[in-house]
C-alpha cells in the first residue's frame, strides 16, 4: 500500500518538486498547504503517513507548526525541510519531535531516504 | 562564541555556495566575470543577526527562466513561475550561506522571505559592502551583491 504524504511549503515550487521526485516511489502526495495555520487545520482530515514541514514560512513558522501538530497528534511523523542546515537547525528539529531534516537543495534518494527513516523510528 | 571572518573569507563561501546551488538546483554553470545588461530582474532579501545586511542576485531575465526550467525539467515556464522559481533558488542559496558561515563563526541567522522585482534594485537605507560577478554557460550574467545597512553599530562579521 502506497505512502500518504502531506507537503507544508510556502513555496509551490517545492511542492512540484517534491511531487516530481516521488513520481514513481510508493509516496503519493495527498495533502498541499501554503502555511503553518492550514496545515494544523488539515492535519486531522488528511491523517498522512508522513509530513514534510519547510521551517522558514510567513506567520508561523514550521517548528512551531510541527510542535502544535504534534501536541495534537503526537503520533504525526515529521520531517523538517530547510535550507538553513547547520547543528542548530536539526538541535531545534529533534527536540520538537521532527523524526528527520532533509536539507535543500535535495535530489530523490536524499528524500526518499528521510522519509523512510521516518517511517521507521 | 561566535568568531569573525575576513571579508575574503566570506567572498569565498559566497561564491563557492552560489556556484554550486545554481548547478545543483538548475543545471545551470556559472563562472566568474560579466555584468549584467538588457532586461534585468533582481531577487533580494535581507539578514538579522547584530545588524541588517542584505544580499541581492540581479540577473538577465533569461537567466532566471533557465533557472526556473532547470528547476522544473520538462515544464512549460510561465511569468508567475519565473518569479516563484527565482525566490525559492534564492531561498535555498541564502540558507546555504548561513549553513556555510555558520560552520565558521557559530553565529545562527535568518532571512527574510525573498523579493522579486523587475529592474536593479537593493533594499533601501544598505549599501554595497562587496559583489561578485558571474556568466552563465549560455551567456547570460548575473551579480551578486552583498549589502549592509548605513546605520552604525553592527556587529555582524566583517
Amino acid at each position: 500500500m502506497g505512502k500518504r504524504l502531506m507537503v507544508v511549503d510556502d513555496s509551490r515550487v517545492v511542492e512540484l518538486q517534491i511531487r516530481k521526485l516521488l513520481e514513481g516511489t510508493e509516496f503519493e502526495v495527498v495533502g498541499y498547504c501554503q502555511d503553518g495555520e492550514t496545515a494544523i487545520a488539515k492535519y486531522g482530515k488528511i491523517r498522512p503517513d508522513v509530513v514534510t514541514i519547510d521551517i522558514i514560512m510567513p506567520g508561523i513558522d514550521g517548528l512551531e507548526t510541527a510542535q502544535a501538530i504534534l501536541e495534537d497528534h503526537p503520533e504525526a511523523r515529521i520531517v523538517m525541510v530547510s535550507s538553513l542546515a547547520y547543528e542548530g537547525s536539526f538541535r531545534e528539529a529533534e527536540a520538537i519531535g521532527a523524526k528527520g531534516f532533509v536539507a535543500k537543495p535535495f535530489e530523490q534518494d536524499e528524500l526518499l531516504q528521510v522519509l523512510y527513516q521516518a517511517l521507521k523510528v | 562564541m561566535n568568531q569573525a571572518m575576513s571579508q575574503e573569507r566570506m567572498e569565498q563561501i559566497f561564491d563557492q555556495v552560489t556556484r554550486e546551488v545554481t548547478q545543483r538546483t538548475a543545471g545551470v554553470c556559472l563562472h566568474g566575470g560579466g555584468s549584467p545588461s538588457g532586461e534585468l530582474c533582481t531577487v533580494y532579501t535581507t539578514f538579522q543577526k547584530g545588524c541588517w545586511v542584505g544580499l541581492s542576485m540581479c540577473a538577465e531575465r533569461s537567466l532566471f527562466a533557465r533557472l526556473a526550467q532547470g528547476m522544473l525539467p520538462g515544464g512549460q515556464v510561465s511569468e508567475r513561475d519565473v518569479e516563484d522559481f527565482t525566490k525559492e533558488y534564492f531561498n535555498v542559496l541564502c540558507g546555504r550561506i548561513i549553513s556555510e558561515m555558520y560552520l565558521e563563526t557559530k553565529a545562527a541567522s535568518r532571512f527574510e522571505q525573498p523579493v522579486f522585482c523587475v529592474g536593479r534594485r537593493v533594499p533601501q537605507g544598505h549599501q554595497e559592502h562587496f559583489s561578485l560577478r558571474y556568466t552563465s554557460d549560455c551567456a547570460e550574467s548575473a551579480e551578486l551583491v552583498y549589502q549592509m545597512r548605513d546605520s552604525a553599530a553592527c556587529t555582524l562579521p566583517r
